[in-house]
């Protein structure tokens, strides 16, 4: 079937169907974006995978006689802090970045979806990212000797553990006063992320205070799912932190959507 | 009489709680099918007001109605028509000029076969069908610019909004430009462009806005706004080394002084007075004039004229 038909209005031919038409614009948009990276790809996995790397060698070196438990809370955290560090660092900084070179200019002259654009920057991060965590999968199980569960569930769990962090990379890419700022800002979630959250260690060792700040992050939720599901497989106790990954992905997807814009004054 | 495609109701911009005024309740209206020059110097408001046009920045009072929906509230139909080019698309630097200008192309609705076709045909009018293949980073400043007017071209939108098209372009280049925004305009396309060059912006535009401290001087067909200044005949002078200061000291006082760089200036006089001058610049042994010549006035006369006019009009 032709799905190209001239528009009264403009002459312009539009492709008609709004799936063929937004499959287009992420597959256009994507390669806009890819064309940026394809030149230093594997160097972007090796950096992508450094971080996690080096913090899952530190706990080994540093660890003596690890339980298995203790082993599946590195490993999970590792993955998680791969995602997170997408979808949230990665992604906002890059969102700034572009912002900052004016190429919303660019992008706002056009008639494409904002939405669009972020999937289109999504898929790129998840291009550099999921190398990385197979590698990390697969070192990690030869290093310690251990078995992990690789359920179908593992795929939804490491989608929610993504977009439920998107928002907050979107947002703060979006808003972004300066590049240096939103940097800046990214690094210090990180370092929440990373050392003041139950992702690479359990809920039990944080402070008080902590712990319940822990409750209202998403990264908290995702640890959990991701440990549950590598050890244990799909349990209820999963399903329940994928249900509250999914409120934290629809409340960000819905502040996203009404308040960021391409514009220079929103 | 042609129909109003644009309409800018009492447009202001103020930033920062109302301490800088971007520009002050503009109100003008553009006819489909015109070519619409809008002109000031630096700072002057200019790019403020294209934004507005495009959506792209909200006016804090008043509105822009485009084809009578108003342009912010319903910005993706407004891309839809609209094309915009304000500056080199930095954002396709790593794709080759032919992927950059299919892509948009195609972002814009075109077939794919369409937008690779028209690509091909603007890479061979700007006169660069080498870079077809070459990344945008690896191309010169002046190809970069014309892939990024390519890229507004591209798919013909019914509305053309080109922000310094021409700047840092070389003269063949920029004639081509000219040509190109003509030939768009003759198919149908209503184009709006802020230039600096009125020199040639005076080839090829029907009306003119005139912009200067965020207000909206000006707005006529180049020659009602020539009419401005029948009266007037223009001297270029150009003056020794190292004396332009001197010169303006003395001619001051007869007209409208515009200087060009370190040597050369234009004096724009009122045609009765003209002789006068002209005496005074023969007779004066110690004047330190090497060249004049006198002709009738441009757009670019005209221009200062209603600048002048409204520097004066602010300080009454």
């Amino acid at each position: 079937m032709n799905t190209l038909m001239p528009s009264a209005d403009t002459g312009l031919p539009q492709i008609s169907g709004r799936f063929a038409r937004w499959r287009l614009e992420v597959s256009i948009l994507f390669r806009i974006q890819f064309a940026t990276v394809k030149d230093s790809w594997m160097w972007i996995i090796l950096m992508a995978t450094l971080y996690p790397l080096a913090t899952f060698l530190f706990m080994r070196f540093y660890t003596v006689n690890p339980s298995e438990e203790m082993i599946v809370q590195i490993i999970a955290g590792n993955l998680v802090f791969g995602l997170v560090v997408m979808g949230m660092n990665s992604l906002g900084q890059e969102i700034a970045m572009q912002k900052h070179q004016n190429h919303f200019t660019f992008y706002a002259s056009l008639p494409i979806s904002k939405q669009n654009f972020v999937i289109a920057n999504l898929l790129r991060g998840l291009m550099n990212t999921v190398p990385s965590l197979l590698i990390l999968g697969v070192l990690t199980q030869v290093i310690y000797d251990i078995q992990l569960t690789l359920s179908p569930g593992l795929l939804p769990v490491m989608v929610l553990s993504l977009t439920s962090v998107v928002g907050i990379g979107i947002l703060l890419g979006f808003w972004s006063p300066t590049f240096q700022f939103t940097n800046m800002l990214c690094q210090a979630l990180m370092m929440v992320i990373s050392f003041l959250s139950p992702v690479m260690v359990t809920m039990e060792q944080l402070p008080y205070p902590l712990q319940w700040l822990a409750y209202v992050m998403p990264t908290t939720y995702a640890a959990d799912a991701m440990r549950t599901i590598l050890t244990a497989g799909w349990t209820t106790g999963v399903m329940l932190d994928c249900l509250v990954m999914l409120a934290f992905t629809m409340i960000s997807l819905f502040a996203v959507h009404r308040l960021i814009g391409w514009r220079v004054s929103d | 009489m042609q129909e109003i495609l644009y309409e800018a109701e009492r447009v202001s911009m103020i930033y920062k709680k109302g301490k800088y005024k971007a520009n002050k309740e503009i109100s003008l209206q553009i006819r489909r099918g015109e070519i619409v020059g809008v002109l000031g110097p630096n700072g002057a408001g200019k790019s403020t007001l294209i934004k507005q046009l495009v959506g792209h920045l909200k006016p804090t009072e008043g509105r822009v109605l485009y084809n009578g929906i108003d342009v912010y509230k319903q910005t993706r139909t407004v891309a839809g028509q609209v094309a915009y080019f304000a500056q080199e698309p930095h954002v396709l630097n790593a794709l080759t000029a032919r992927e950059a200008l299919v892509f948009t192309g195609q972002l814009r609705g075109m077939p794919k076969s369409r937008a690779m076709r028209e690509a091909d045909e603007l890479l061979e009018r700007f006169e660069i069908p080498e870079a077809r293949d070459k990344q945008l980073k690896r191309l010169s400043g002046g190809q970069k610019r014309m892939i990024g007017i390519g890229t507004a071209l591209i798919g013909h939108s019914p509305v053309l909004i080109l922000d310094e098209p021409t700047n840092e372009l070389d003269p063949a280049k920029r004639r081509l430009v000219w040509e190109l925004i003509s030939e768009y305009n003759l198919e149908g396309a209503t184009v709006i462009l802020v230039t600096h060059n009125v020199l040639e912006a005076e080839q090829v535009v029907d009306r003119v806005a005139v912009i200067n401290h965020g207000r909206l001087l000006a707005l006529d067909s180049v020659a009602k706004l020539k009419q401005r200044v029948d009266q007037r005949l223009k001297f270029e002078i150009q003056t020794a080394y190292g004396a332009s200061d001197e010169v303006e000291e003395v001619l001051k006082g007869w007209g409208i002084i515009q200087r060009h760089g370190a040597n050369r200036m234009n004096l724009l006089v009122n045609k009765e007075e003209a002789g006068d001058v002209l005496n005074m610049i023969i007779s004066s042994e110690d004047l330190p004039v090497d060249e004049f010549s006198v002709l009738p006035p441009s757009l670019e006369d005209v221009y200062f004229h209603i600048d002048h006019e409204g520097k004066e009009g602010a300080g009454a």
